[in-house]
């Protein structure tokens, strides 16, 4: 018997000649029904292989991350305790780096983890010349350039996210870049990144863009930004400027106004009455009546009480609450809040009504008692409900 | 004649099974491309610590139903109370217990009656009373528990909690779920980031069989070494992982799960509430939901997130299974006919369009083929009309097939990085997926098939007990886990239905 050596091109044609004849002793549809069952597995594989790789590399990383710790944690926290603002080469020295020290991009991302760890720890005693020299140390300013300016988004986000975190510094020209992209959360985060960084006014980008989308995670983060702000002694914006912005966005000037209450800026509080007599939008009226509640501006009751009987029943709600909250001891609200509560016939809006009665002082409690002594079965449980302290105290506390 | 239906059969399962194959290779690309997107925008970490320090962040409201539960009510009532989130309140309802369940929370939690003004805006069984705590304590402060008359269904109570809810959010669970640390946190979060209205949030779920949980909060997340449960754990996966996030990637999420949901108390209201008659009040829910946002023509968005939220107890042997999946099967055939309607209507979006249609044809019927597709293949071996050859290679290619797609999913349980801490339990997933095909699968299609044939024929369904072994749990100090706890029952069970 011969037997024959084949090259290796020659193996491979040959198992798939095999395959090849194999496959044709099959009839048509079942011939197509394995194409493409092979098709659909080898997507299968591929995504299988991809998810691998990345959690073999996740993997690594958190060993890098875990190594980083162990080595350089206390170090850190040395550099960071001192009080006298040490140079760059002391910095250097405490954490043991070497000269000529150069950092591969993973290594610069396993530091973030211990440097927020740091940063979380000491955040009372923390030095912040120190701490920036620290970062600078570390190259993290050239780290976070290059993850901005590298082609990936989710590396761009994350390092604006990273940015913000550690408080670090970044060059304003490679964070503006992307004020104006068309990614949606990337446009975000170059945005809250400016308006927590910026020092002069950042916050002109909200104010110009006509195709502003306002949604409820950027209420949370710009809120948060401008609380950051406000201790750091920067710039705070013109929240009134932003109630009469155009064009208009409806979130953010309602966003605006609820700045003004959280902030406690009572000087704004003629603005917001002449922009609540204009105004016909139910949602920005709410928000701007809530305000003027809190802030307990007596001026805007006459205003509140001309409104109230065109308004609907979200609006009548907030209102009444907001006249509670201004608690004058004007009668003519009591007055004006029974007649409400007697012809109403929203369930909610008799309780809110009922409430704030009850709560607004001597003349309030003596009008609740009477409307009490004249209530009818269907209206009775109302008052047990309100006299209970322990219901809605979580909120009422 | 024979020759006819030969053809016309081969055609059908090869135009059926082609259908389905890349119907789970899209949503499994569909799924890859939305835990991308999670994994390029959602920092958990970031996300906890913006909602934390904002007052800004809505509250949401926790409903649990609780129906002779009073082996582990109070842990479980302390666990949801022990949540990590600013602002939320936790209304449990005691659909009527026959046994302690009331008076052993109003004994740990300090309760007493108070007169609430209840208003019924969704039809419920009699309200008995509500009662609030007089405990200083400020996590007792956000409890509320509401009593009722037994409505027999979970539905019932869930509509008697939605009635007393205070916040625009509410969660739907159950009393015996262990939820996460932060779930609310991550289930809150998609309504926040969404342009659009989110009307509901659904949350990955898992199996807690076999897991070490600790005062009612998941210590150590395991997968469950027995059998039944364990083929339920990949179960859920794959539909959460796969399933549903393909669907809601598409906007289409057909379900958001009674064990573990958040919705939207105004629309759920405005819809009328869980129906108490359905078998399959959850999927109902989101039906009517979905119908009353296409009707007001608005728009809505129904968000699945990756994370793992919530573990549950799912059934131990299978005598529950079979009971579980029997009313399952009704549930959605009892489906079909009272939202027949929206069935390749394209008024109801890609809902209507396009899930339902789907899940007519490939998860309603799928059973009634399937066994067709058994039967048929044993004539056909009678009559000598097998192909041996081209069947084993079906059967091969169907099983690898089905092998790689649970590779897939233990690659996007990595990924999401809420799975296992001990990277070996993925061990138990590949056992499970190698003995699926040829145990659980059929033995599902056959309880399905009952309950199909239990609705055509209108038989009495009974709720029964779910017999719960109890997951392990570990004293703070000891690693050594504790006996399980003493069976219990439930009104029913969670269903991930994908």
């Amino acid at each position: 018997m011969e037997y024959y050596t084949l090259s290796r091109y020659a193996y491979w044609k040959y198992y798939v000649l095999i395959f090849y004849y194999k496959l044709a002793e099959y009839p048509k549809p079942v011939r197509v029904w394995l194409i493409f069952g092979a098709i659909c597995m080898l997507l299968l594989i591929m995504i299988v292989i991809g998810n691998a790789l990345r959690t073999f590399s996740h993997y690594r990383f958190e060993r890098l991350v875990y190594h980083n710790r162990e080595r350089y944690f206390e170090r850190m926290k040395t550099v960071v305790s001192q009080a006298r603002t040490l140079e760059p080469g002391e910095i250097t020295a405490i954490l043991e780096l070497p000269k000529n020290f150069k950092m591969k991009e993973r290594q610069n991302r396993s530091f973030i983890p211990t440097l927020l760890e740091v940063r979380k720890e000491m955040s009372g005693s923390m030095s912040r010349p120190n701490w920036i020299r620290l970062t600078q140390a570390l190259k993290m300013p050239a780290y976070f350039e290059s993850q901005i300016l590298s082609r990936n988004v989710r590396k761009k986000v994350q390092a604006f996210k990273d940015v913000a975190d550690l408080d670090a510094t970044l060059k304003e020209a490679v964070a503006s870049r992307y004020l104006f992209t068309k990614n949606r959360k990337l446009q975000m985060h170059a945005r809250l990144h400016a308006a927590r960084f910026g020092t002069s006014y950042p916050f002109k980008v909200l104010e110009e863009d006509p195709n502003l989308v306002f949604t409820d995670e950027m209420v949370v983060k710009y809120h948060n930004v401008l609380v950051y702000r406000q201790k750091n002694g920067l710039t705070m914006p013109n929240f009134v400027r932003w109630c009469n912005r155009v064009p208009i966005n409806d979130e953010l000037r309602i966003f605006a106004v609820n700045e003004i209450r959280l902030f406690k800026c009572k000087e704004d509080c003629a603005e917001l009455l002449a922009m609540l007599e204009t105004s016909r939008e139910e949602a920005f009226s709410c928000a701007l009546i809530r305000a003027l509640g809190e802030l307990e501006y007596v001026p805007a009751e006459k205003e509140f009480c001309r409104r109230y009987l065109s308004a609907s029943f979200t609006e009548r709600q907030v209102l009444a609450e907001a006249l509670g909250a201004i608690g004058s001891g004007n009668p003519e609200v009591v007055s004006f809040m029974v007649d409400d509560f007697l012809q109403t016939t929203d369930y909610v809006t008799r309780m809110v009504l009922l409430r704030v009665v009850y709560r607004y002082g001597d003349i309030g409690r003596q009008a609740y008692e009477k409307l009490k002594a004249e209530a009818t079965p269907e209206t009775q449980p109302y008052f047990a409900h309100i006299e209970c302290d322990l219901i809605d105290s979580r909120r009422y506390a | 004649m024979l020759e006819w239906f030969d053809t016309v059969f081969s055609v059908f399962v090869a135009i059926y099974s082609t259908i389905i194959l890349s119907s789970y290779v899209t949503m499994a690309i569909l799924a890859f491309m939305e835990h991308r997107k999670h994994y390029t925008y959602h920092d958990d970490a970031y996300t906890i610590e913006e909602l934390k320090k904002s007052p800004y962040t809505p509250g949401i409201s926790i409903v649990a139903p609780a129906y002779n539960e009073e082996k582990t009510v109070i842990t479980n009532v302390k666990s949801l109370l022990s949540l990590d989130y600013p602002d939320f309140e936790v209304v449990i309802v005691n659909d009527g217990s026959k046994d302690k369940t009331l008076e052993l929370l109003i004994e740990n939690f300090d309760l007493v009656k108070v007169p609430y003004a209840y208003v019924e805006k969704i039809k419920t069984k009699p309200f008995r009373g509500l009662y609030k705590t007089k405990s200083d304590n400020p996590a007792f402060k956000r409890l509320t528990v509401v009593d009722k008359v037994n409505g027999g269904t979970k539905a019932d109570a869930s509509n008697a909690g939605v009635n007393v809810v205070s916040n625009k959010f509410f969660v739907c669970t159950d009393v015996d779920c262990v939820l996460d640390q932060y779930a609310l946190y991550r289930i809150i979060w998609p309504t926040m980031a969404s342009t659009r209205r989110v009307i509901a949030v659904s949350a990955t779920m898992r199996m807690s069989n076999g897991s070490i949980v600790e005062e009612g909060k998941m210590v150590d997340a395991r997968p469950p070494h027995d059998l039944i449960p364990l083929f339920q754990d990949l179960e859920y996966t794959r539909s959460f992982l796969i399933g549903k996030t393909a669907l809601a990637r598409i906007n289409a999420l057909q379900n958001v799960s009674g064990g573990f949901g958040m919705f939207d108390r105004e629309i759920v209201i405005k819809a009328g509430g869980y129906d108490g008659d359905s078998f399959a009040e959850d999927m109902d829910m989101v039906a009517r939901m979905i119908r009353y946002m296409c009707d007001a023509g608005e728009d809505y968005r129904i968000v699945q997130i990756p994370e793992t939220c919530c573990w549950t107890e799912g059934p131990p042997n299978l005598k529950v299974l079979n009971r579980q999946r029997t009313r399952w099967g009704r549930g959605l055939f009892q489906f079909y006919g009272v939202h027949r309607d929206m069935v390749g209507n394209r008024n109801y979006r890609r809902y209507g369009a396009l899930t339902l249609t789907y899940v007519l044809f490939f998860e309603l019927l799928a059973p009634v083929v399937e066994m067709i597709g058994y039967i048929t293949v044993v004539w056909f071996i009678l009559r000598g009309a097998v192909n041996y050859h081209t069947i084993w290679i079906a059967f091969l290619g169907l099983y690898i097939f089905a092998q790689l797609l649970t590779m897939v999913i233990i690659s996007y349980d990595t990924w999401v990085g809420t799975s296992f801490k001990r990277k070996k339990d993925y061990l138990w997933f590949v056992l499970a997926s190698l003995l699926e095909p040829i145990i659980y699968h059929p033995l599902n299609t056959f309880f399905s098939l009952r309950g199909y044939w239990k609705h055509i024929w209108g038989t009495q369904m009974v709720w029964g007990n779910m017999t719960r072994k109890g997951v392990q749990s570990v004293k703070p100090t000891g690693p050594k886990p504790m006996a399980p706890a003493a069976p219990q029952s439930a009104p029913e069970e969670k269903k991930p239905n994908a």
